[in-house]
């Protein structure tokens, strides 16, 4: 293979990994917190995707612009997620887990359904924005501007949560974290750090979802493609933790490149996998994991 | 006494609903009406209803076979009532979705069912309930050649495609463009794999060189490891088997490591799709695909006209490939069950081997329908078609064509 072709392939891996990672991030964010494993976790990624195309048809305003609203609206819907359903599911005497499971299980089904009911099946797109469809030709090696600008969006959203883990919010969330009946001691509202936590979340997967509409179809089941790799990217880099996250989701954006050129591509995610089950023997909390 | 009364009306009031319902030939109809194949399965659903409406009421006559309304003639006006089931494109849940269709809802007949993987399971249970099965879409060659009965095919298969396909490169090398290397693109299920071991021997055959030959996972978040391989092999023509996701994502793909392919000629399906000529825009202009419709063939087809108004004024969009053979379906189906006089299975599997519909009588390009002893229609003749100013226009047999082809790809 020649150095050209090498290196379009790293680079694919490595835009591809980015957005990997930050999907990723709101969920491990989320779990770290609370110990809950949000499966509506890339139906919320698609209601991001159709909130930017719905504004993008109504103003014609750039993603870009958009960005902003859609992570409010996303931190919204997360908010009244956890004060609705969530910290109903937590407050039963038996079998939480089972009931956690089942409530975001069953809103990822209900939010599927009612996208396809309001918006129909179709798959959508976003077209003719400032960066659609354009690449940079940089000595035979291409970058396709939409993935670029996503993969910077989401390393700036990854400086962005290390910044809010500094802040007072933050330390609050960690100490949360740590130990759950504590806080409530030294006057830190439990409830609402897990609201805000799940605000934070569904915002992350929402900036996540708006930037890869503006290169890949809107549907209402673009999540379940993406949904899969998350899970593998939280466990892989370890529960909670945002910089694993990052490194896992690099990690198998590479490790997924890379096998497709060396195996035939419908195999492709059989090296990602292989290597969780490698860390899974060696290291189960995942490669950064703290718990 | 009062509450005997209220009964006696509600019986009364039943009967009386079931009267007309007693003439109702039920047919049960499996697509992916949820999940990702749902803008296909929403769009049959609005064919067949369309079909139904033609068949049933009363209208001007469309000069084509049960063109004509008014119910079935031979069976005292009796209308088909469909009944719809969700495959979610699962073949199990179409498999017991074609179980409780016949069992429970007692359909004569099932109509089905855009993914060859659905088709392959619903053929089965129909086999075992004996009652026939009508494949309106599902393409792969392998279906009709297990030896079912009760198995019949209007549309002409991923085989007979291919092979227009090959047909069409030894016209165009004839016209002095020659086609020296192909390469191959397809999903991993029955559809991709079936459609690509036709081609892989038909370029053997005709001597092309296959330059790649890629399997890709369906749904799959990136298509851009695939991109590169069908860059590296820069064949003359890209033959791609994809859904509408995948046909997508990987004109963007191809486009942003910039690839330009010389020539794409699709094995339909995806590529077919009004999401697709959006989803991808200017990248999709000079793209070719096989169609078995043509909707610019009004000429020689009259009813293409006032079918596709009334199938536009339920669903606001054209008939397309699929929804063509999805109306088509039906109507044979309808005529076979006319014929027979009768809503029993084994009648209409009787009258459906004796079909001869010719061409001029359907809205499809085909030479006509006809069925062999696997069930397949021997006389659908594919197109192909091609991609300019956003619509695709026919190209090729040169007979029916509109206009000529033009190589090269994204503006």
């Amino acid at each position: 293979m020649q150095i050209d072709a090498l290196l379009q392939v790293v680079i694919s891996g490595l835009l591809m990994g980015l957005i990997y990672a930050l999907v990723a991030a709101g969920l491990s964010l989320i779990f770290g917190l609370m110990d809950v494993v949000n499966f509506a976790h890339g139906e919320l990624m698609m209601v991001a995707m159709y909130a930017v195309f719905t504004l993008w048809q109504m103003s014609g305003l750039d993603p870009f612009i958009l960005l902003p609203i859609v992570a409010a609206l996303l931190f919204g819907l997360g908010m009244a997620i956890y004060r609705l359903l969530i910290a109903r599911a937590l407050s039963v005497r038996f079998n939480r887990g089972m009931v956690q499971i089942f409530v975001t299980f069953g809103l990822a089904i209900f939010i599927r359904g009612f996208m396809q009911f309001w918006y129909g099946g179709e798959f959508r797109s976003i077209t003719g924005t400032w960066l659609s469809d354009r690449t940079l030709n940089i000595h035979g090696v291409y970058l396709p501007l939409p993935q670029v600008a996503a993969a910077v969006v989401c390393l700036l959203a990854f400086a962005g949560l290390l910044a809010i883990s500094r802040t007072e919010f933050g330390r609050a969330l960690e100490a949360t974290r740590e130990d759950r009946e504590a806080v409530a001691l030294i006057g830190i509202d439990r409830d609402r750090i897990f609201s805000l936590g799940w605000g934070l979340g569904a915002a992350t997967v929402g900036v996540a979802g708006v930037m890869l509409a503006g290169f890949y179809y809107v549907s209402p089941n673009v999540g379940a493609n993406f949904a899969l790799i998350a899970y593998v990217t939280v466990a892989l880099g370890g529960f909670g933790s945002m910089f694993g996250a990052l490194a896992a989701g690099l990690l198998i954006g590479e490790v997924e490149a890379v096998t497709a050129q060396l195996l035939e591509p419908s195999l492709k995610q059989v090296g990602m996998f292989a290597i969780y089950l490698a860390v899974l023997m060696f290291r189960p909390r995942g490669l950064f994991g703290k718990i | 006494m009062k509450r005997i009364a209220l009964a006696a009306a509600a019986t009364l009031a039943l009967a009386g609903g079931q009267a007309r319902a007693a003439d109702d030939i039920i047919i049960g109809v499996i697509y992916p009406l949820t999940g990702n194949g749902a803008p296909v399965g929403l769009d049959a659903k609005a064919a067949y209803e369309t079909a139904a409406d033609i068949i049933n009421t009363t209208h001007a006559a469309i000069p084509m076979v049960m063109g004509k309304g008014g119910g079935l003639d031979k069976l005292g006006g009796a209308h088909i009532k469909l009944v719809f089931a969700d495959s979610q494109n699962d073949p199990q849940k179409a498999r017991a979705e074609a179980e409780r269709l016949i069992t429970q809802e007692h359909a004569v007949a099932i109509c089905g069912s855009y993914t060859s993987a659905t088709g392959a399971t619903i053929s089965q249970v129909t086999e075992r309930y004996e009652v026939p099965y009508m494949s309106a879409d599902n393409s792969s060659p392998s279906l009709n050649q297990r030896g079912l009965k009760w198995f019949f095919r209007t549309s002409p298969t991923d085989e007979t495609f291919s092979q227009a396909m090959f047909q069409f490169f030894k016209d165009e090398a004839g016209k002095g463009h020659t086609i020296g290397s192909v390469a191959l693109f397809y999903e991993d299920s029955i559809f991709g794999t079936d459609s690509s071991n036709v081609q892989r021997k038909l370029a053997a055959e005709a001597g092309i060189k296959v330059t790649a030959d890629i399997k890709y996972r369906a749904n799959s978040p990136s298509l851009s490891a695939e991109a590169q391989k069908l860059k590296a092999a820069d064949a003359d023509v890209i033959l791609p088997s994809s859904y509408t996701s995948d046909a997508i994502l990987i004109m963007r793909a191809m486009n942003e490591i910039g690839y330009k392919p010389k020539a794409i000629l699709a094995q339909a399906a995806g590529f077919q799709e009004s999401a697709y000529l959006t989803g991808a825009g200017a990248l999709a202009e000079g793209v070719m695909s096989r169609s078995s419709f043509a909707l610019d063939a009004t000429k020689a087809r009259p009813a293409i006209e006032p079918v596709n108004a009334l199938y536009k004024a339920r669903n606001n969009k054209d008939m397309n490939d699929n929804t063509s053979r999805e109306i088509t379906a039906l109507l044979v189906l309808s005529d076979a069950i006319n014929r027979a006089g009768s809503a029993k299975p084994e009648d209409i599997r009787q009258a459906l081997i004796k079909t001869d519909i010719k061409g001029a009588d359907t809205i499809m390009p085909w030479n006509g329908i006809k069925f062999d002893a696997t069930g397949q229609n021997i006389e659908g003749t594919p197109v192909i078609q091609q991609i300019t100013n956003g619509a695709y226009h026919t190209v090729w047999p040169f007979s029916v064509a509109v206009q000529p082809v033009v190589w090269g790809v994204g503006k």
